[in-house]
């Protein structure tokens, strides 16, 4: 296990390349807020709830981002070309350790004018650079459509399934399903069992995730996919990227989509930010935008099985009595 | 019906008429959709170990599992055999089913230990205890200054942990068996 001063001049040495290789590439370093009025609506994130209270009484409902992206957008709508932030972003009902803390260190980067295949050039030098400067040697870079993974290891053609081809193959595959599950739970089902599991060793680019796990990506051209990927470096999630949807009238109406699935599930439904719908159409066609998480690229590059080993003070041990 | 959301070690879940003991789990979110707990378990008949992934939202059977307190004897390297202290009942449990939980394990520790039917499924380790240092190297002056705060240390059941450069060798430490970190040194 790692001292408290090693892991912080770790992490001060890794922050320090970071901001280097963006500035050196011309993008601008940005603060973005942490209460907010809309901290997020995915469907499966627990946004911490708080109020902001002026000195009269005066209250408004608040929460702390999940992510910094909002904000990020509504900066790209404003004229901004190129930005940057390294910020703390929250998540709630999150596990508390191994690669999950309900605090972590996001990394989010956008750009007018280039695509997610530039963006994932990007992350792969970012992520070279980083590896580089702490002397670790990371497995060579692959890049996989999802439907070319599906091909191969269950046998599926996303370009023609549907709920029930996802089904037959969960059962020929014996892999568990309910009747309630839908097309996204099932494609989900397939992806943790059969496909997730191949990326243990390798760092790998998984990308054009199926529309229904398309998030806030545009469309790759035939319509079936989002352009949006992910990168997996022996076995651990990095990042999450998009050629970013700048359809005001397809984000409301997926925002409205995952409010719904959040009053489902019981969950806090927070306004639509309706500034951000308002800036989207000024963002040019295409911009992209990822985050990465910085503890995870710190395990990463160091090493380290656990996210408590990259933190001086892990929410595991912060936690400790119980309701 | 219960939820998976409720899923822990040493679980027995009732899945189509087999039971499964939990070994170990974890919830796991995609970008999209629902989440899922994936769930490492145990067939308490064949023995057989399968991961199985369970939507948060579905709902699956738990079988009665008895929890009783029991203490650690010892090991033949495969097997851990643990006693109840009041009926002098002995009980063995393989070490796959212990799981990463048999590093903490010494001679005399108390655990909690899940039964059904009859038969030993898992343990529960307590969430601190105390052990006493066996082996570390004395503090050297300077330590401090050159960034060294914390020094190896091995305990009296040889697990190796990361102690404060200021504890001795010979004194008792708290260890906090969810994060595998040092927690306090034990006052005489």
């Amino acid at each position: 296990m790692p001292s408290k001063e090693q892991i912080a001049l770790e992490r001060q040495k890794l922050n320090q390349i970071i901001r280097r290789f963006f500035s050196d590439r011309g993008f601008v370093e940005v603060e973005t807020p942490i209460v907010v009025q809309s901290p997020g609506m995915e469907p499966n994130l627990c946004p911490f709830e708080t109020f902001v209270i002026e000195p009269n009484g005066t209250q408004y409902k608040a929460g702390l981002i999940t992510s910094p992206e909002y904000s990020m957008k509504k900066l790209l709508g404003l004229g901004m070309q190129k930005i940057f932030t390294l910020t703390k972003v929250f998540r709630n009902e999150e596990e508390l350790g191994g690669s999950h803390n309900p605090e972590f260190t996001m990394l989010e980067w956008y750009f007018q004018g280039a695509d997610y295949q530039m963006c994932m050039d990007e992350t792969q030098a970012l992520v070279e650079v980083c590896a580089q400067e702490f002397g670790a040697s990371l497995p060579i870079f692959d890049r996989k459509r999802v439907r070319d993974l599906f091909l191969e290891y269950t046998d599926v053609d996303l370009n023609k399934a549907n709920s029930q081809m996802l089904r037959d193959a969960c059962q020929r595959l014996s892999i568990h399903v309910v009747s309630t599950d839908t097309e996204s739970d099932l494609f989900y089902r397939l992806f943790l069992a059969r496909v997730e599991p191949q990326f243990s060793s390798g760092s790998i680019f998984v990308y054009d995730y199926p529309s229904y796990q398309a998030a806030l990506s545009k469309l790759t051209a035939d319509g079936v996919y989002g352009q949006r990927f992910e990168l997996y470096v022996n076995g651990l999630e990095l990042c999450n990227g998009f050629t970013e949807l700048t359809d005001a009238k397809e984000q409301k109406k997926r925002f409205e989509e995952e409010a719904q699935e959040r009053i489902q599930s019981q969950k806090t439904i927070f306004p639509i930010d309706e500034t951000l719908l308002r800036l989207l159409p000024s963002v040019q066609q295409p911009s992209y935008g990822n985050a990465l998480g910085v503890d995870r690229l710190h395990m990463v590059i160091t090493g380290r099985a656990s996210i408590k080993d990259v933190l001086l003070f892990p929410a595991s041990t912060l936690f400790t009595n119980k309701i | 019906m219960s939820s998976p959301n409720d899923i822990k070690k040493g679980i027995v879940i009732n899945y189509e008429g087999g039971l499964w003991v939990v070994v170990d789990f974890q919830r796991v979110s995609p970008g999209k959709g629902s989440s899922f707990v994936r769930t490492r378990m145990k067939n308490l008949q064949t023995g057989k170990m399968v991961e199985f992934n369970f939507k948060s939202a579905e709902s699956i059977t738990f079988e009665d599992v008895q929890y009783l307190k029991m203490q650690y004897l010892f090991n033949d390297g495969n097997f851990y055999t643990f006693m109840d202290n009041t009926s002098y009942d002995q009980v063995s449990i393989d070490k796959e089913s212990i799981g990463d939980d048999v590093k903490y394990l010494k001679d005399g520790l108390e655990v909690t230990v899940a039964m059904h039917d009859g038969a030993a499924l898992t343990i529960q380790v307590p969430k601190k205890i105390a052990y006493t240092i066996i082996y570390t190297e004395p503090a050297v002056k300077g330590d401090t200054a050159s960034g060294n705060v914390t020094k190896e240390a091995e305990l009296d059941n040889g697990l190796k942990v990361r102690v404060p450069i200021f504890i001795n060798q010979g004194e008792s430490v708290v260890i906090n068996t969810e994060s595998g970190e040092y927690v306090e040194r034990v006052s005489k």
